[in-house]
């Protein structure tokens, strides 16, 4: 080295650690070594800004859908149409799923994993014989808890229908009742669940403490599934519960007490509007604010095969005057919605791989969220 | 073929439930005559033009084309008039064809049909869509048409169903278009 590279090089060290020096200098004390093996955990009632998303039953996240960053939560286990309840009386949740031994060969099981619901540690399972859980694009209805959340009832599809009663305390499954050329279920009175009927009816079955058969009930037909059937979505307002159907009207069934009434329906969708083909479309198509607002996502245009393309609005209804009060233009059109439950409700709008967050009462764009791997259909299910 | 009798059993043990005698003879009968002349069935024609204008599959696979000018179409696109009303995976992206599984997979025998107007020689053709179970699913050539499709309260008439019954795994794979005949005009 001569004489001029070696001043060249204690000018080039000295120009790298002088600044450190001072950025030392700047924080005299160094970062506190950290605790090992943290593992976060959720709080035990969650706030109501959260939200699970299901991804058509092959994964589950939980989302803090008020927040712009650092919004994912957890992530539970999903397989093959994976469906899930939130407790609010106990601290679990219950994902009900389906696995082989080999992947997508071998043996298949049928299980409910109970997760604590601060921790998502597994608490227990329960499996559910016979292999009949219905494997379904995950959607409303699939299951559902009772009134009292006792029991769970888990819908069977083998094509035969029947439904599972599973006793959540107990941890076992009690029952199983077959309903012959009926789907899903919907809860029902206080232990009990209705199940929608290719007959156009309603069967409603009420459950005894043993997850026994105590009543059982059906409707008149209302459902006229060759002219214009009702989609199985629905949300509740007022605790009655609202069916939308592929042109337009709504079917209100008060499902609250062990006497199913089916109400009178009415139109959502206006002469004019009928002219331009609006209808609704999408997936999870409608929301309830629990006390009087009713969201519904609409298409114009609408024809044979597009009932659950994204829709371009969101259609609001107040169902004490049987009236849209609001027409929310959507950025980006949406196929699946919902509403958290907080005093100030934020809609929720799945659009492609957007996850979309208004402001209801605006109607503003409040903020959008990734969502990863989504390719089919999204269920949203937020907080209580 | 134990869990088919069983299967059998119930249906029927549900049906006489709920019907009289008279109308389950003449629901059997109508089952069983409907079951030998299910391509000349009059099912009620889609009213639309079959495919979608978009492609969402564009640029996922090369073009390609059934070689038969009555056939049009590239049958691993979502566009292909036979996947009028599928909901699902084509399985022409997973070494399968148009009327063949993959591979590997077994073809549930149980299924749901659609119909969809060829456009070359305008009939409407009733199509039997077939899954494929018990491969490697990984969500190539998605694809989602609903002519047709009606809410699971018919499942029949509903393809969100895993329709992956009577065969040794009940793991969805992808599904075939397979033409089982011309449908009738109800006119």
């Amino acid at each position: 080295m001569t004489g001029r590279t070696r001043v060249w090089t204690v000018a080039a060290v000295a120009a790298v650690v002088s600044p450190l020096i001072a950025a030392a200098a700047d924080f005299p004390t160094p970062l506190p070594s950290e605790p090992l093996m943290q593992v976060q955990r959720l709080p035990a009632r969650y706030p109501t800004g959260w939200a699970f998303l299901n991804y058509a039953g092959d994964r589950i996240e939980l989302r803090d859908v008020g927040a712009d960053s650092r919004e994912v939560k957890a992530e539970l286990q999903a397989h093959d149409s994976a469906t899930l309840l939130v407790s609010d009386v106990r601290p679990e949740i219950y994902v009900a799923d389906t696995v082989w031994s080999r992947g997508t060969r071998g043996e298949r099981t049928d299980f409910i994993t109970v997760y604590d619901k601060q921790t998502l540690n597994v608490k227990g399972e329960i499996v559910l014989p016979g292999g009949k859980r219905a494997l379904i694009t995950a959607m409303e209805g699939l299951m559902t808890f009772t009134g009292d959340q006792r029991f769970a009832v888990v819908f069977n599809f083998t094509p035969a229908s029947s439904v599972a009663v599973v006793d959540l305390t107990e941890r076992k499954v009690a029952n199983e009742i077959d309903i012959p050329g009926c789907s899903l279920v919907y809860p029902t009175g206080a232990r009990g669940f209705s199940t929608l009927c290719s007959s156009g009816t309603l069967l409603s079955i009420r459950l005894g403490e043993d997850g026994k058969v105590v009543g059982r009930k059906e409707s008149r037909a209302f459902n006229p599934l060759d002219t214009d059937p009702l989609f199985t979505a629905s949300a509740t307002v007022g605790g009655v519960r609202y069916f939308p159907s592929l042109h337009g009207r709504v079917q209100p069934i008060d499902m609250r007490g062990d006497e199913v009434k089916v109400l009178p329906d009415w139109r959502l969708v206006g002469d004019a509007d009928a002219a331009a083909n609006w209808r609704p479309s999408g997936w999870q198509i409608v929301a309830g604010d629990d006390k009087k607002l009713l969201y519904v996502v609409m298409q114009p245009d609408a024809h044979e095969g597009t009932h659950k393309d994204p829709g371009t609005e969101v259609w609001v209804f107040d169902v004490a005057s049987k009236t849209r009060v609001k027409r929310l233009r959507l950025a980006r059109p949406g196929s699946s919605i919902a509403l958290t439950h907080g005093e100030q409700p934020l809609l929720l709008v799945q659009a492609g791989e957007r996850l979309d967050v208004y402001d209801p009462a605006g109607g503003a764009l409040v903020r959008s969220m990734d969502l990863p791997g989504f390719h089919t259909r999204l269920q949203i299910e937020p907080m209580r | 073929m134990r869990d088919l009798d069983r299967l059998t059993e119930r249906m029927l043990r549900g049906l006489a439930s709920r019907t009289s005698r008279r109308s389950l003879v003449g629901t059997v009968g109508r089952l069983l005559a409907g079951a030998a002349a299910l391509p000349l069935l009059p099912v009620a024609r889609a009213a639309e033009q079959s495919a979608p204008d978009t492609d969402p599959n564009s640029g996922q696979t090369p073009g390609f084309s059934t070689g038969n000018p009555q056939d049009p179409g590239d049958p691993t696109k979502c566009d292909y008039w036979r996947y009028c009303a599928v909901d699902g995976s084509l399985c022409t992206c997973y070494g399968g064809t148009v009327n063949s599984c993959p591979p590997g997979t077994e073809m549930s025998p149980v299924t749901w049909i659609g119909t969809c107007r060829n456009p070359a020689d305008q009939r409407n053709y009733i199509i039997s869509y077939n899954d494929c179970c018990g491969g490697v699913p990984w969500g190539r050539c998605a694809c989602q048409n609903n002519q047709g499709d009606r809410p699971v309260v018919r499942p029949q008439n509903n393809n969100e169903v895993t329709w992956c019954f009577g065969v040794q795994s009940q793991s969805y794979t992808c599904t075939v278009a397979v033409i089982l005949g011309v449908a009738l005009d109800q006119h």
